[in-house]
């Protein structure tokens, strides 16, 4: 990392619960910080992601060897499924889908989990740029469609999810 | 293709469809890139799998390099054929594919970015004693501009360092203009490309443009495929191309076949490229003019004269072999011209015609040939050029695939979208073009006052 560490972020993190700023991007080379002010004040922090050594090498891709040339994966269309009734979540950009926000961590969300408009489902990294979707609706995850670490295109669904009852009435048509 | 197995086709329109063909042919699987407006299109239709990676606007979508290098890793594809315009000029993606274990049917990313360099290009082949137009080096502000214009003599050209495709050239007749026009192209190439610097050049005005078609592999050979004339132009933008071209002697052929092949090897070229040059016809002198390190849209009359599939060389070359010819074994048979057809209106200054094509007729007939990614009912979006189709005859001579460009242009019919059919059908009956009496302004200048009226 270059001249930013754990306590500049701290406080970074600090100055934003401190001002009247509601919410934070800052992007430094490698680096996204993403942070906002919850309503409920448990804590600023929404997202942190650092492109640090651990998590370049874990992500890397790496180029296929000619010998893994050979025995290629047969190309796979991106699975098309739009349920009746269900919300999809799409992806904002072509890149890789992460359902957890680290390596070995639980995943944001899982299949029957609630979830609200800001709460995050998953990270599509750019070549090493993570980028959190935001769920952007209130409702309950049911189904996902694609597995962590698959190229997802943009636009393709990532996520149907069933309205929550109260929601109904909030008009969110506006998601695809 | 011991090296690639499976091909990311990284454009649209007529030359994804293109590619997809040469790789079929090949044996290679095909992914191609698509925006949100191209999901339908016919590339996308006919590749193994079509990829969307972004909205409408080539900002967003087709000129994103990362996005194009993770959809290529994405669907474990080896190589990436970038095509022409776009990204193929740009050096950071052959720069990034080579980084990422990718093959790049294309240059190397520093030849891309050297002979993308006017000024360059110019004193490399001006070292190797091959003609270069009188010229000044750069100029940074209008004082310099105008000694500098002094001295190679006017009528002059602004030109940006950073052009290319016909775009950032500015004539100036006579001293009065410079000022205005000095301005106005600096603002130009900086917008364009990002890059202000300006150089001037002598002026040519009865020239015509010809190009000779070069490849080289990773062994330093270079063979040249002779040239095209691509002197019919509007706007710097070519409209009719034909091969050989009419106004050459054998023993100038010679001289700038050869000077390009120099080029090629002085600089380890790999893989298929174009060295254009102006020939001066009041001199009969030719110079060198700069190098397109990509394939290009008139490809298709150089590949009807010799028999030789120029992307299918690209595939190779880009694995790691050599060319499948020798330069004794390439040889010239008959003639063929290439007529672009743009959804444009020659009524309204060629303004873009995009919208839903309704019939789409094409004629089909022996020598005739049609490069296109278009069909009945096909909407041509607005974001992207107005190509439509590439119509190239075939035949024995100049006036045989003249004649057959005639009746072709006659039986090509469109509707829904207003196209160019109408005005090539005008200069393929002008007596100038005819008897081959023309230039580079001769459309601007004499032609489109003729069909006006």
């Amino acid at each position: 990392m270059e001249g930013i560490d754990q306590d500049d972020v701290i406080q970074i993190l600090r100055m934003l619960e401190e001002s009247t700023f509601d919410e934070l991007r800052l992007e430094m080379g490698g680096l996204t910080l993403v942070a906002s002010k919850s309503s409920k004040k448990t804590g600023p922090v929404e997202k942190l992601e650092f492109d640090d050594e651990e998590s370049a090498d874990s992500k890397a891709v790496v180029a296929p060897t000619a010998m893994e040339r050979e025995e290629k994966a047969p190309i796979q269309q991106p699975q098309v499924e739009e349920g009746k009734g269900l919300i999809a979540i799409k992806s904002p950009m072509l890149g890789t889908f992460y359902s957890a926000p680290k390596p070995g961590a639980d995943p944001f969300v899982e299949v029957g989990q609630l979830v609200s408009e800001e709460d995050s489902v998953c990270i599509i990294e750019v070549m090493k740029l993570f980028n959190t979707v935001k769920a952007n609706v209130r409702g309950r995850i049911a189904k996902i469609l694609v597995e962590n670490g698959q190229m997802v295109e943009y636009q393709q669904t990532l996520f149907l999810m069933e309205e929550l009852e109260e929601a109904e009435t909030g008009g969110e048509e506006d998601l695809s | 293709m011991k090296r690639i197995s499976r091909v990311l086709v990284a454009n649209r329109g007529e030359i994804a469809v293109r590619v997809i063909r040469a790789c079929r042919e090949l044996g290679l699987e095909t992914i191609v890139t698509v925006s949100e407006a191209d999901r339908e299109s016919l590339p996308a239709k006919m590749a193994d799998r079509a990829v969307c990676i972004g909205p409408p606007a080539p900002m967003q979508s087709y000129l994103k390099v990362d996005t194009i290098i993770a959809a290529a890793l994405g669907t474990g594809s080896d190589a990436i054929h970038p095509g022409y315009g776009f990204l193929a000029e740009q050096p950071q993606l052959a720069q990034m594919c080579t980084t990422h274990g990718l093959i790049f049917v294309g240059p190397k990313a520093d030849h891309i970015k050297r002979m993308g360099d006017k000024l360059y290009a110019r004193k490399l082949v001006g070292k190797l004693g091959i003609p270069i137009i009188p010229g000044s080096e750069l100029v940074s502000d209008l004082v310099e501009a105008t000694e500098a214009a002094e001295n190679v003599g006017y009528p002059v050209l602004l030109k940006a360092a950073a052009g290319g495709g016909g775009k950032g050239m500015k004539i100036v007749e006579q001293p009065e203009d410079l000022k205005t026009v000095f301005d106005e192209a600096s603002a130009e190439a900086l917008s364009a490309f990002g890059d202000d610097r300006i150089y001037v050049e002598h002026y040519i005005p009865n020239a015509r443009h010809i190009e000779v078609q070069i490849i080289g592999d990773r062994f330093g050979n270079a063979i040249h495929l002779f040239e095209r004339d691509c002197s019919l132009q509007r706007r710097y933008q070519k409209m009719v191309e034909e091969a050989p071209s009419p106004a050459v002697s054998p023993e100038l052929r010679d001289a700038f076949c050869e000077a390009a092949v120099r080029i090629a090897k002085q600089i380890g070229y790999e893989n298929a490229g174009t060295i254009e040059f102006l020939l001066d016809q009041d001199q009969g002198q030719f110079y060198f003019l700069e190098m397109n390190t990509r394939i290009q849209v008139e490809h298709p009359v150089t590949e009807m004269i010799s028999g030789i599939d120029l992307v299918k060389e690209q595939f190779r070359v880009a694995s790691g072999d050599s060319f499948s010819v020798t330069q004794e074994e390439v040889k010239r048979s008959g003639h063929a011209i290439e007529c672009r057809i743009n959804a444009e209106s020659p009524n309204a200054d060629f303004a873009p015609c995009p919208g839903r094509i309704g019939q789409w007729e094409l004629p089909e007939r022996e020598g005739v040939r049609i490069d296109s990614h278009c069909y009945p009912g096909y909407f041509v979006p607005p974001y992207y050029d107005s190509l439509l189709a590439k119509l190239i005859t075939w035949g024995k001579d100049r006036d045989q695939a003249i004649q057959s460009m005639q009746k072709a242009l006659m039986n090509f019919t469109v509707s829904g979208v207003d196209t160019t059919i109408p005005f090539h059908r005008f200069i393929m009956k002008s007596p100038d073009y005819l008897t081959g009496k023309i230039n580079t302004g001769w459309i601007e200048k004499s032609l489109i006052k003729e069909y006006v009226r």
